[in-house]
C-alpha cells in the first residue's frame, strides 16, 4: 500500500509516537504498535492538524489497522501538503 | 462580560470533548485569563488542545498527588499574576479494579488511589491556592461531580470518591469561607468525554437520562455544564458555597421516568 496519506500516517507514527519504521505496515494495528487509547486520542489530534480532517473520539476509539485508518482519513478527504 | 479580568487555573482539559475544555473556551470568551494544567502522558494532548482555544494558553504540569508539583504550579501562578480568582477541579481517576464491576473485590490500595486522586485532590488544590485566592479577594473553586446520593451501575469506588468529594467541598467551604473563598461542585449528567468512555456502565446512565430528564439531555454537549461552572466562577453567585449544583436536565429531582 502506498499513498500520500499512508506515508503521512507512517511519518506521524515514527516521529511523534516513537514507532520504529520496520513495525509499520498496512496490516499493523495500533495495539501491535503499542499505542493505547490515550495515544489514539493524540493521534487523532495530530492527524487533524496535519491532514485537515476531524476524527471523532468514537472513531479514534475504533481505529484498528493502519489500512483502515488511512481509508477513514481518505474518505474524510484528508489532504497532505506537497502531495499530488 | 461575566468573567472580565478573572484569572483562572483550569485542570482536567484532555481533548476538546473534555468538560473543562468547554469551561476554558467559555471563560476566555467571557473575558477571563486562564492557564491549564496537564498530567502525565495526557500533557502532550493538553498542550496540543491548548493551542485551539480562542486564545492559546500555557499548560503547567500538575500531578495532584505530588506536593512538589502543587508548590511549583502555585509558584508559577503567583509569579504570573500575583493572585488568583478561580480554580476548576476536573480531576478523577480510579484503577480498573475500582470501577466497572467487582466492587467487593477491589483492594484497598486501588481504592486509596481513587480517593487520593479524585477526592483528596480538591482539598490539596484548595490548600495550595488558598493564599493566591485570598490575595485576589477570595475567589471561587469549582469541581465536577456526578451525583453521589445514590449508587450507579459500574461506577463503584468512583461513586464513593464522588460522595467524598461532595463532603470535601463542604469542609473546604467551611475552612476557606473566612477568607471569602467559595467552594462548589457541579453535578453533571453523563457526557461522552474521554474519561466517561472508560466507564463500562456508561450506556446505562444514558438510558436513565433519556427517560428521566424533564429538560432532556445531550451526552455530546458539555456546554450546559460549563456554563454553570462559569457562573459559579463569576461574581454573580456571591452567597453560594458548600453547594452541589445539579446541571443534569433535572434528573436528580425526579422520582420516576417522565417519558
Amino acid at each position: 500500500m502506498s499513498s500520500a496519506v499512508y506515508d503521512k500516517v507512517k511519518e506521524l507514527l515514527i516521529d511523534k509516537f516513537g514507532v520504529s519504521e520496520d513495525e509499520v505496515s498496512p496490516e499493523a494495528t495500533f495495539s501491535d504498535l503499542d499505542l493505547d487509547s490515550l495515544d489514539l486520542v493524540e493521534f487523532a489530534l495530530a492527524a487533524e492538524e496535519e491532514m485537515g480532517v476531524r476524527i471523532s473520539d468514537e472513531e479514534a476509539e475504533q481505529l484498528d489497522t493502519l489500512d483502515d485508518t488511512v481509508k477513514l482519513l481518505e474518505k474524510k478527504g484528508a489532504t497532505v501538503e506537497g502531495a499530488g | 462580560m461575566l468573567l472580565d479580568d478573572k484569572r483562572l487555573v483550569i485542570t482536567g482539559v484532555l481533548n476538546d470533548s473534555s468538560i473543562a475544555y468547554s469551561v476554558a473556551r467559555l471563560a476566555q470568551q467571557q473575558g477571563a485569563q486562564i492557564v491549564l494544567t496537564g498530567f502525565g502522558r495526557g500533557m502532550r494532548i493538553t498542550e496540543r488542545i491548548a493551542q485551539r482555544l480562542p486564545e492559546p494558553v500555557d499548560v503547567l504540569e500538575l500531578d495532584v498527588t505530588d506536593d512538589s508539583h502543587l508548590e511549583r504550579v502555585a509558584g508559577s501562578v503567583g509569579d504570573r499574576w500575583g493572585g488568583l480568582d478561580g480554580v476548576v477541579h476536573a480531576i478523577g481517576f480510579a484503577p480498573d479494579s475500582a470501577i466497572g464491576g467487582g466492587f467487593l473485590q477491589t483492594p484497598w490500595a486501588d481504592v486509596a488511589t481513587a480517593l487520593h486522586v479524585s477526592t483528596y485532590s480538591l482539598a490539596a488544590l484548595g490548600r495550595t491556592f488558598a493564599p493566591l485566592l485570598a490575595a485576589g479577594g477570595g475567589g471561587s473553586i469549582v469541581g465536577l461531580d456526578f451525583d453521589a446520593a445514590v449508587a450507579w451501575p459500574a461506577y463503584d469506588w468512583m461513586g464513593v470518591a464522588k460522595a467524598g468529594l461532595e463532603s470535601c467541598c463542604r469542609y473546604l467551604a467551611r475552612d476557606l469561607g473566612a477568607q471569602g473563598t467559595r467552594v462548589n461542585l457541579v453535578a453533571a449528567g453523563p457526557l461522552r468525554t474521554i474519561a466517561a468512555r472508560s466507564i463500562a456502565g456508561f450506556d446505562s446512565y444514558q438510558h436513565v437520562w433519556e427517560k428521566r430528564a424533564p429538560l432532556g439531555w445531550d451526552t455530546g454537549d458539555p456546554e450546559p455544564v460549563a456554563r454553570v461552572v462559569c457562573a459559579l466562577l463569576s461574581d454573580w453567585t456571591p452567597a453560594i458555597t458548600g453547594e452541589v449544583v445539579h446541571a443534569d436536565g433535572g434528573v436528580h429531582a425526579m422520582g420516576a421516568d417522565v417519558r
